[in-house]
């Protein structure tokens, strides 16, 4: 059979060739890569097998990722080879069929390529069984873990990769452009997916990943419980199955498609524009040959003599030349279109669509549109991932271009030196890419002018994009180019540039981690409105040096190899590159090597020798030694700091703070101190710890930062004593992280981390429990048991707090407390704070050129520091603390202080923080406006809410359930506040807002929520929770339960509080009847499922009707494990019937009738009289206990109505 | 100014030696290399146009060594390779301005004079603004000559320009040739034997990179006389003749066999004397009748 015939042929004709088996190769390094250090270190941490179903599903993934990349010339040759070497004409010209000839060539590269990922399963397989791994991290071997991976994920994907790759060669008739099928198969579906992801559709997102990143993969690695990632094996199931089976039918229908468009033709060349100029050209008449050339004939010509030029300016002019003609070549090439014109069209909807946050409209500002638009090249999740992916083809093209034209000879015989063509070529590219960052520029500011927004600020735009992410892209252009110099193999050069890429982005996995070693890295620049870019671009500037002196470098070998010559033998182009050392470039060479070594000697003094270096081995060291060295301590008797006092002064001139501090220490425990100890910080010098106003004779260990303090005279029990200290924060140079942002002109902020602490800190242990293993120490949970009663003991109830801040003249500081006095003094300015009640021990110290705006609510001043520029949002923030104060202080009790203190701060985002009295936030936060029309939800405003509500905690135990004591409580809070502030329905659109999947993907397994870590559980299961019992018992019961809670922790000698005293004070306040309920929801999984399937109405006459609905319901438990079981159900569960809701109405249901109905297990009909046209009926139309509300909500379903006589 | 090329030899990485010490004088003027396909023309044209080292030997064009001095040997060299290609989607005209400036022609005034007396020249200039990917084979063979002679040459190689041009074309290229070798060595590879009669004042005769002749056409051809001999015959009668004679050439001629031989003297009966031509020189010279490989079997019959 024919097509048997050239499948074998073509099967041959490439594992002939070195391509395919380095592939192989790549790809067995890969998979042995991916189980050793990227499962392993993951693996550690979860505790799964590294041989578990999941951990090679995972690695597979990977996998087929860097093979997608790695291995498109397989199908590309296999599709184009015949039309790009001139073989169309003999290969056309047989008897065989499309069917025969496509269909032999396919399957020769499909079959390439499952050699190819079936050597990923191999790497893993070797990975695991090869020395060097701990023997408790292996499983027992499960041939079906790798089947299933392979069949499942591998499989499938390399079918509709290789179809997209193949197509795309057929078509175009290169074998590179095979790669870029890739690259846009990855790109459009990563994009198309994130977008969808956040629309809410993540039920289509997870259809759009082809290869199974994004959601696939961060699905079982978020809902497959500890005991499932060990144990469970793979199923083709669920969402897996739709997607294998969604992109089979892409693969099927492409394959289809080129089957239907191919031709046995001559290919005439060129796309519609070319054919459309040959049409034009064609009409134009031209003279004929014949008289043409008898007329040239009788008139001999004289080509006049030129005067030609050998120097430098002629060499620059056709360095030039070379770049103008490279940039138009890619420029008018389909992908460098697709670069030029659709990413920056597709940039326009990118910012459209990511200028809001959880649906809230963010003020489109320049800082704000530029975090979009610039990402370091090594970030391999950013969607920029693109740019060096292009430039990778775009370099090989360029290099080969006169090869593949057949031009070589030609142009390799022209005067002049190598440098022309390094050069020129590498113009050329960065030509494409000043071209690119044009378009980016272009289509930020339409994007902003579409958001309404037109305060462009054009300097910014040009340093950030030109000055600062340009320089990333040509780094690496560089290195795309030399490399493909020096591989001169066109499908090699692309897989070393690939996988020179994947290097560079996963440099940690292989052993990498200073930036100096690390090719382009560094540390990434920063802006923010308040500090400007800080103190971010003089590390970013020297590495970028450093860098671009090996660049140059890289330019040299690319001279000194620059394939110019027939013989492409190692020997010969050695023996080329020693005659082509030439004293000019040895002294380019000698020059760049003075500047590698110059500009890294510069920054290794910075970051190693002015600074530790301190990667996260070196980390995990010290927290080990630390543990080692003083956990015997740990319970040992220490007094607690009763109060603190600090004077601060901020020299942002030199970068520096001295903070002397004292903290009144008192011993609470029941026997006599004698001895102390205190926790010193990192990166800061903690000195002169004096005891009662002495020296001490400590013995300081400055490098783990524990001073032991032997006192003179014990400290008895209910005695005090005052230590006093000085801590020297100054910034010099920089760190292999960066420039130490903490003090600047403008926008300083540290945290009292830098301050001492007393006693052994349990937190600066190493938690990850094969870090502990590795290192021999005792193996302890994350977190301590909900039940380890040790942990409810309180230590101390805060410090009272008061600080003096000096800072320049232009700054405002701001600490915790109530400003008691500002005053000037030698040309600087003081503040004083204090606190009228304890606070703990975290808080934030800033300065910056801050406006205030001061009011009062009940007995307490509130001052917001703002950013002058922005004040848009104070009056929202406003009314939420004020109504969050006057709602919490009558529901829960009184808020502990006089004042409270709302602070911009910098880094950029949204995020919020509380401390006891001071809320800060990020220089995001005044930028989320949210739409100002009915139905909208207020999102700011129930963000303000919440950490208001943190204000209002209960002192908790650090233990299992710790996130709900805090983060489910707030929430909880701010409903009441919303509630009253801005009525009932807001709740509801809050609720569900927070249903939504995609800032927190539910978890149907796991804990239960008394023992709750996970955020799902915290920030949205909690809550709802919460609101469920409210809805049941009454808000009243369950605000009295936690108004209860917090009054009687917050005596002097109560202990701290868990969920299970939670869970207690609920348990009495609400009605027997709804135990069972608060059990449900509290101690188990419980996930009630409500479907209304049908729902018909018949009028009763005087605009009655009566609707029959037919519902199904269902209650499952989950236990920690993931087994799922099906309980009955027999609960009252809200059903109703709704009219039309008006147009414009705040609310999306009105109720005809909304009552409780006792609903059991399975399908059932219920019967509703209701006074009014109904327009939808529901079973828990509300959610109030089904937390699942998708798109089409299942819970509620149109009424049909009889047909209109 | 002469090109020297003296014991260059070159063997390629699977083993096939493409020259064996190649030695060879090449005055100014029109220079014809004839061989063989796989002779080893391309692989000494393309030592002679810097695209690959020699093994061993060395190359000097005047003062130059080609060998190490490439970038002065480019400066002042004309290459049309045997095969190439071209950009599909530019025009002439923009194509030779850019290969003009790779030359050095920096100036743009100076460039585009160039530029238009050699389209005009190659008579390409009514096509000067249509994409090469159009263009037929002889109007790009044309299109490399036109690059070749960029910059004015004094070097200029040419690899089997007239093997894809119709008979108009190629007496209008190489009437080109020929006036170019007033000014330039040029060397001309060919298996065709009419294109060096017709235009070379000195040729070589290369064969499994070896020169077997170095020497003028005419007198190549003149020391021939007498010497070849001409006979219709039968085809059976073919392989007899080959055996007892040194059988230069065999051509069909309507049904029956036109066979030439070499010999000093008539061969015998039925022979007739034959006016020789270069073809005659050619063929004696690789079957050892004549040159190097005549005298390395101690001398012709």
């Amino acid at each position: 059979m024919k097509l048997w015939a050239i499948y074998r042929f073509e099967l041959a004709y490439q594992l002939r060739r070195a391509f395919p088996w380095v592939l192989l190769a790549a790809m067995f390094v890969i998979g042995f890569l991916l189980a050793r250090d990227g499962s392993l270190s993951v693996a550690l941490h979860d505790e799964f097998f590294i041989n578990s179903s999941f951990a090679v599903a995972k690695s597979t993934v990977v996998g087929s990722l860097a093979w997608l990349l790695f291995g498109a010339a397989v199908a590309g040759d296999a599709g184009a080879r015949d039309i790009a070497s001139g073989m169309a004409p003999l290969a056309f010209t047989t008897p065989v069929t499309r069917w025969q000839y496509l269909g032999g060539r396919f399957l020769a590269a499909l079959s390439i390529n499952v050699l190819a990922q079936l050597t990923v399963q191999l790497g893993i397989i070797v990975s695991v069984y090869a020395p060097g791994v701990d023997p408790g991290m292996v499983g027992p071997f499960r041939a079906a873990t790798y089947l299933t991976a392979f069949c499942y994920i591998a499989l499938p994907n390399l079918i509709v990769a290789t179809a997209v790759q193949f197509a795309v060669s057929v078509r175009s008739g290169r074998p590179m452009s095979a790669y870029i099928g890739s690259v846009s198969l990855l790109f459009l579906s990563f994009i198309l997916g994130i977008f969808l992801f956040q629309q809410g559709r993540l039920d289509l997102a997870r259809l759009f990943d082809p290869i199974g990143v994004q959601f696939i993969l961060s699905d079982l690695s978020h809902l497959w419980t500890a005991y499932e990632k060990r144990w469970r094996m793979l199923a083709l199931e669920g969402r897996l199955l739709e997607n294998r089976l969604a992109w089979l039918g892409v693969a099927a229908a492409v394959c289809a498609w080129t089957y239907a468009t191919f031709r046995f033709a001559h290919r005439s060349g060129g796309g519609w524009v070319a054919r459309w100029r040959r049409r034009r050209a064609a009409s134009e008449p031209a003279g004929t040959d014949e008289a043409a050339m008898r007329a040239v004939a009788t008139t001999p010509i004289v080509v006049p003599r030129a005067r030609r030029q050998f120097g430098v300016i002629g060499q620059c002019r056709q360095t030039l030349a070379i770049a103008s003609a490279s940039f138009r070549a890619v420029a008018t090439s389909r992908p460098g279109l697709a670069m030029l014109i659709g990413i920056p069209l597709l940039t326009v909807l990118v910012v459209l669509d990511q200028m809001s946050l959880d649906g809230v409209p963010l003020i489109p500002t320049t800082v704000q549109v530029l975090e979009e638009l610039t990402a370091p090249v090594s970030a391999e999740m950013s969607r920029w991932v693109i740019v060096p992916m292009l430039l990778i083809y775009f370099a090989g093209e360029l290099l080969w271009r006169e090869r593949d034209a057949g031009l070589s000879d030609v142009t390799d015989a022209m005067p002049g030196s190598e440098w022309v063509g390094v050069l020129g070529k590498f113009l050329g590219l960065a030509a494409v890419l000043v071209a690119f960052t044009t378009m980016q520029l272009g289509a930020a500011v339409l994007a902003q002018r579409i958001l309404d927004y037109s305060q462009f600020e054009w300097g910014l735009y040009v340093i950030a994009l030109f000055g600062l992410q340009l320089p990333e892209y040509l780094l690496f252009a560089m290195l795309a180019l030399a490399l493909h110099v020096v591989v001169n193999q066109k499908y090699l050069g692309h897989l070393v540039a690939v996988a020179a890429y994947v290097m560079i982005t996963l440099a940690p996995v292989f052993g990498l981690e200073h930036n100096l070693l690390i090719y382009g890295a560094g540390p990434f620049w920063d802006y923010t409105e308040l500090r400007g870019f800080g103190v971010s671009l003089a590390p970013w500037f020297w590495f970028k040096a450093y860098w671009a002196a090996w660049a140059v470098l890289l330019a040299v070998v690319a001279r000194l190899l620059w394939r110019r010559s027939r013989d492409d033998t190692w020997r010969a182009r050695l023996a080329l590159a020693r005659a082509r050392r030439t004293p000019a470039t040895m002294r380019v060479a000698t020059a760049a090597a003075v500047a590698v070594l110059g500009t890294g000697g510069y920054v290794f003094y910075n970051t190693n020798v002015l600074h530790a270096y301190e990667n996260a081995e070196q980390l995990t060291r010290d927290a080990v030694e630390y543990e080692r060295r003083y956990a015997g301590f740990a319970a040992t008797p220490q007094p607690v700091i009763a109060a603190t006092s600090l004077r601060i002064e901020i020299h942002p001139e030199t970068r520096s703070a001295e903070i002397r501090g004292s903290y009144r220490l008192v011993n609470r425990t029941g026997v006599a101190v004698d001895t102390l100890h205190v926790a010193m910080a990192r990166r800061v010098e903690t000195q002169g710890l004096m005891l009662r106003g002495v020296d001490v004779p400590a013995s300081v260990d400055a490098a783990l930062g524990h001073a032991i303090i032997p006192l003179s005279a014990p400290l008895a029990p209910g005695d005090s004593a005052e230590l006093t200290f000085t801590v020297r924060a100054a910034a010099r140079g920089f760190r292999e992280s960066g420039a130490d942002q903490a003090i600047l002109p403008n926008g300083t902020a540290f945290q009292s981390a830098w301050l001492p602490l007393i006693g052994y800190q349990r937190l600066r242990e190493v938690s990850s429990a094969s870090a502990r293993r590795q290192f021999g120490l005792p193996t302890r949970p994350l977190i301590p048991s909900l039940y380890d009663e040790r942990e409810w003991v309180a230590r101390g109830r805060g410090a009272m707090f008061d600080a003096t801040i000096g800072t320049p003249e232009d700054l405002v500081a701001v600490a915790p407390g109530a400003l008691r006095r500002s005053w000037t003094e030698n040309g600087r300015r003081y503040v004083h704070f204090a606190t009228s009640a304890p606070i703990g021990e975290e808080y934030i110290i800033t300065a910056a050129r801050y406006a205030v705006r001061r009011s009062r609510a009940g007995g307490v001043e509130v001052r917001m520091y703002h950013n002058p520029a922005r004040d848009a949002h104070l009056e929202r923030m406003e009314r939420s603390v004020h109504a969050s104060i006057a709602t919490y202080t009558e529901l829960f009790g009184p808020y502990p202080y006089d004042h409270l203190t709302v602070v911009e701060r910098p880094p950029r985002g949204t995020g919020m923080h509380a401390d006891p009295s001071v809320i800060s936030h990020g220089e995001g936060f005044p930028l989320w406006q949210p739409h100002e029309r009915p139905g909208s939800l207020d999102l700011p405003f129930a963000v303000v809410a919440h950490e208001m509500g943190h204000e209002w905690g209960v002192p908790y135990a650090y233990v299992e359930g710790i996130p709900i004591m805090s983060e489910s409580l707030a929430w909880y809070y701010a409903m009441q506040v919303i509630r009253r502030e801005r009525g009932e329905a807001q709740v509801r659109r809050l609720l569900t807002f927070m249903r939504q999947p995609h800032v927190y993907p539910p978890i149907r397994r796991g804990e239960p929520l008394l023992r709750g870590l996970d955020p799902y559980l915290s920030y949205r299961k909690g809550p709802f929770a919460l609101h469920a019992l409210s809805e049941y018992a009454g808000a009243d019961r369950v605000n009295l339960a936690l108004r209860r809670l917090r009054e009687r922790h917050r005596q002097a000698d109560a202990p701290l509080a868990t969920t299970l005293d939670l869970y207690r004070e609920l348990r009495t306040a609400i009605p027997d009847s709804l135990h069972p309920l608060l059990h449900d929801l509290f101690e188990v999984n419980t996930f009630w499922e409500f479907e209304a399937e049908r729902a018909r109405a018949e009028p009763l006459g005087d605009g009655r009707w009566r609707v029959t609905l037919e519902a199904r319901a269902r209650k499952v438990v989950a236990d920690s494990s993931g087994t799922e079981r099906e309980v009955p159900l027999d609960e009252w569960i809200d059903v109703g019937v709704f009219a039309q809701a008006p147009s414009g109405a705040a609310e999306r249901l009105a109720p005809l009738v909304l009552e409780r109905r006792r609903i059991r297990s399975g399908r059932q009909t219920l019967v509703f009289d209701v006074a009014g046209k109904p327009d939808l009926a529901g079973i828990d139309p509300r959610h109030v206990l089904d937390w699942v509300e998708e798109e089409d909500d299942s819970n509620l379903v149109p009424v049909t109505l009889p047909p209109t006589r | 100014m002469e090109l020297h090329i003296r014991d260059v030899a070159k063997a390629y990485p699977n083993g096939v030696q493409a020259l064996k010490h190649v030695s060879l004088t090449i005055p100014f003027g029109m220079y014809g290399l004839l061989g063989p396909n796989g002779a080893g023309k391309s692989t000494l044209m393309r030592i002679l146009a810097t695209l690959q080292d020699a093994d061993a030997g060395s190359v000097r064009l005047g003062e130059i060594d080609v060998l190490t001095q490439k970038d002065a040997v480019r400066q002042t060299l004309g290459y049309l390779p045997q095969e190439f290609g071209v950009y599909p989607n530019i025009s002439a005209e923009a194509m030779l301005d850019h290969f003009a400036l790779l030359k050095g022609i920096t100036e743009r005034a100076a460039r585009r004079e160039v530029v238009h007396a050699l389209l005009k020249q190659v008579n390409l200039w009514d096509v000067r603004r249509q994409k090469l990917g159009g263009y037929s084979g002889g109007m790009r063979q044309r299109f490399g000559v036109a690059v070749a002679l960029l910059g004015e040459p004094t070097l200029l190689i040419v690899d089997e320009p007239t093997a894809g041009l119709d008979p108009a074309e190629r007496v209008r290229f190489l009437n080109l040739l020929s006036e170019l070798g007033e000014r330039a060595v040029v060397l001309l590879s060919t298996h065709i034997v009419d294109d060096v009669s017709e235009l070379c004042t000195r040729m070589a005769i290369i064969d499994q990179g070896e020169i077997l002749l170095e020497a003028e056409p005419l007198r190549a051809v003149a020391d021939l006389g007498g010497q070849v001999w001409r006979r219709v015959i039968a085809k059976t009668e073919l392989a007899a003749v080959q055996r007892e004679q040194a059988v230069i050439s065999t051509k069909l001629l309507a049904g029956r066999t036109l066979v030439r031989v070499h010999a000093a003297t008539s061969p015998g009966p039925g022979w007739e004397t034959a006016e020789p031509d270069l073809e005659d020189v050619y063929f004696a010279a690789l079957a050892g009748r004549i040159g190097r490989r005549a005298s390395a079997d101690g001398g012709g019959r």
